[in-house]
């Protein structure tokens, strides 16, 4: 870094106005009335949620982004109705929060040599960070749009093969692979 | 039916078991006013979900736009675990926000909100046979608290005694109502300061001391502030201070305080935030470096009543703003028919609505409260102690000499009824201008504070200005 890229800031010397206070703390007074009238008058930012969602939104009025939003995970399946996934472990190895649980058995298929007898993902450990997608090297593992995911137990939110593959059939109708 | 009541009800037990009663209910839905008003100037909505149906299937299943969010609050506080941590003192634990509630509420019963009641009243004297006791007979008729008007006024065939009387619409009508405010209010900061000693925890007792040198820097220009007022009308009773404000200037503009003395009711606005430990000046409990300040170690009801009573002495202290500066009551056509007499009102219909105008003029002060809670960060310690010492005080004091010359160049200014005249409120109008205006000028002319930020040299520490170093590599370096 030269010299010249660094920029000195000098504090900023307070004006007679600042200096007395009242006008200042009127100014500040004045701004959050602002805001207020503009709630009573109808203008908040407030979605109400169960009612209202963000999924019926236009991005520019506050919806969601489906293009990059994360939500809960599905396995895929492939064409005959089988999961995709290899059980190469890439996905739990590059999740950062070690939440992805793979038992691996030898495929009863011919065209791969292992398919996961066990795939466990604890949601609650997860981070939604699509690492894991990144990593698959056959588009098994996807996150979906679904984020309003529920659970009495912990227990219940460890989601297993069969409930992720069941999430795959409740979502390929609106999120094709 | 009102007068069915007056006449069935002794005085006291309506005055003093209704108005705290509302008292605490306005405390409740204060707390639901706090958290929509935070939510409007945040652009939110706030709370709007809580009903009345509290989950049973009977009750109507309306949200009622969250008005029962503050029963809702209050169950919780009720049901919730009472924690005492190990190590508290157990009875100074328990008292101290037992202390604070009680002072808070003592103070509410010399506010003024109905102005005073005259009535009459016919007892049955037949039974005595001599004068003498036909009147003392009537005189002990007369109800708890009120005061005889005149002499007992026997009928012709001496059957029958009517006396007149009056009572203050208030709880306790003390002459030296202010005084009284000014003390019990600041015996609710023994709460904060006991509750902080007695959790056995730093922050809590760092927010203890805070209260304490708040309260003692804020004390004093709220008490030369309200001097200004008390040296005007020469009265401490707050009913009198309000009755001599019920009056108009020029025939149009009311009497009220505000209008003659801006800058003291500004002084006095500023003070009640730091009396009832609001923000900007509620370092006691400050969030942000303190956890939760004098009550970190406090839960369930404890808690709550430390909550109320915040709540509960910011109505004290805006019912007696209003009192001192927006004239209390005083409305158009609340005024009793005498003109000298402005409270005096013998219809109980007059002393409600006095209540309700009292209540609405009190909520437009706590919405101030409020308003200005959500718009201005807490002040730093010193700058706390500078503003107090080196801002509202001499101001104050300025006020209040002010005041002073005002009311001797005018001379005989009050009339029999405690109420001054226009020329005075002028002068004093001018007198404000003129005192805010040199506290301007001062401003600039005072030498600068001294540095409160400065860094404290620790021993080794790299932070440390080189000193005359002994290496000259190692002063290269700086």
């Amino acid at each position: 870094m030269r010299d010249s890229d660094v920029k000195v800031l000098q504090e900023p010397t307070l004006t007679l106005a600042d200096q007395f206070y009242l006008p200042q703390v009127l100014k500040g007074l004045g701004t959050t009335m602002k805001h207020l009238l503009r709630v009573l008058g109808g203008t908040d930012r407030v979605i109400q949620y169960p009612e209202e969602r963000r999924d019926d939104l236009p991005v520019d009025k506050g919806g969601m982004a489906f293009r990059t939003y994360r939500g809960v995970h599905r396995l895929n399946k492939d064409e005959e109705g089988r999961v995709r996934c290899v059980a190469c472990f890439m996905c739990s190895t590059a999740c950062p929060a070690h939440c992805i649980h793979i038992e691996a058995e030898e495929s009863p298929w011919p065209d791969r040599e292992k398919y996961p007898r066990k795939f466990d993902i604890d949601e609650l450990r997860c981070i939604y960070c699509g690492m894991c997608e990144e990593a698959c090297p056959v588009d098994a593992i996807e996150l979906t749009h679904t984020y309003d995911i529920i659970g009495l137990t912990r227990a219940e939110m460890i989601f297993d093969k069969a409930k992720l593959l069941n999430i795959y059939d409740q979502t390929i109708k609106l999120e094709p692979m | 039916m009102l007068n069915w009541i007056e006449s069935n009800i002794p005085v006291w037990v309506y005055i003093t078991l209704i108005i705290p009663a509302v008292v605490l209910g306005m405390v409740a839905y204060m707390i639901l006013l706090e958290r929509k008003t935070a939510s409007w100037v945040q652009d939110r909505i706030g709370p709007n979900r809580v009903g009345f149906s509290f989950g049973l299937p009977f009750l109507p299943q309306f949200h009622f736009w969250g008005l029962g969010q503050p029963m809702a609050d209050g169950m919780k506080f009720l049901f919730k675990e009472d924690y005492r941590p190990r190590g508290v003192d157990r009875i100074l634990f328990t008292l101290a926000p037992i202390s604070m509630m009680i002072a808070v509420l003592v103070s509410i019963a010399v506010v003024p909100w109905g102005g005073v009641k005259s009535s009459t009243m016919t007892v049955d004297v037949r039974n005595q046979t001599a004068y003498g006791a036909k009147t003392a007979a009537a005189r002990s008729a007369l109800p708890a608290g009120a005061t005889l008007d005149g002499q007992p006024d026997l009928s012709i065939d001496g059957s029958t005694a009517t006396i007149a009387y009056h009572y203050p619409f208030q709880i306790a009508d003390l002459n030296i109502g202010i005084l009284f405010v000014l003390a019990t209010l600041s015996l609710g900061v023994y709460g904060v300061v006991i509750g902080g000693w007695a959790s056995n925890n730093k922050y809590s007792f760092l927010g203890g001391l805070r209260a304490t040198a708040n309260m003692i820097s804020y004390e004093i220009p709220l008490a030369l502030a309200v001097l200004c007022i008390v040296l005007t009308f020469g009265t401490l009773s707050l009913g009198d201070l309000v009755a001599s404000q019920a009056h108009n200037w020029l025939g149009f503009i009311p009497a009220w305080n505000i209008f003659s003395q801006p800058l003291t009711f500004v002084m006095f606005l500023i003070c009640i935030h730091a009396e009832a430990n609001r923000s900007p000046f509620d370092l006691a409990e400050c969030e942000q470096e303190l956890v939760g300040g004098y009550h970190t170690e406090y839960s369930a009801m404890r808690f709550a009543l430390f909550f109320l009573a915040e709540y509960a002495g910011m109505i004290t202290t805006s019912a007696v703003c209003v009192a001192l500066f927006f004239g209390g009551w005083d409305f158009p056509g609340l005024r009793g028919p005498d003109a000298a007499h402005p409270q005096i009102t013998a219809s109980l219909l007059v002393c409600v609505l006095r209540t309700a105008v009292f209540l609405v003029k009190t909520l437009v002060i706590i919405f101030v409260f409020m308003w200005v809670r959500w718009s201005l960060p807490r002040f730093r310690f010193d700058q706390l102690m500078m503003l107090a010492w080196r801002g509202l005080i001499p101001i104050s004091l300025s006020l209040l000499a002010m005041t002073a010359v005002a009311i001797y160049i005018v001379g005989d200014h009050r009339d029999a009824n405690l109420q001054v005249g226009g020329d005075l409120a002028l002068l004093l109008l001018a007198g404000n201008v003129i005192v805010g205006g040199l506290s301007l000028l001062v401003s600039r002319l005072i030498p600068p504070a001294p540095d409160t930020n400065r860094r404290v040299t620790v021993a080794n520490s790299r932070f440390n200005k080189p000193a005359v170093s002994a290496s000259p590599a190692i002063a290269s370096i700086h």
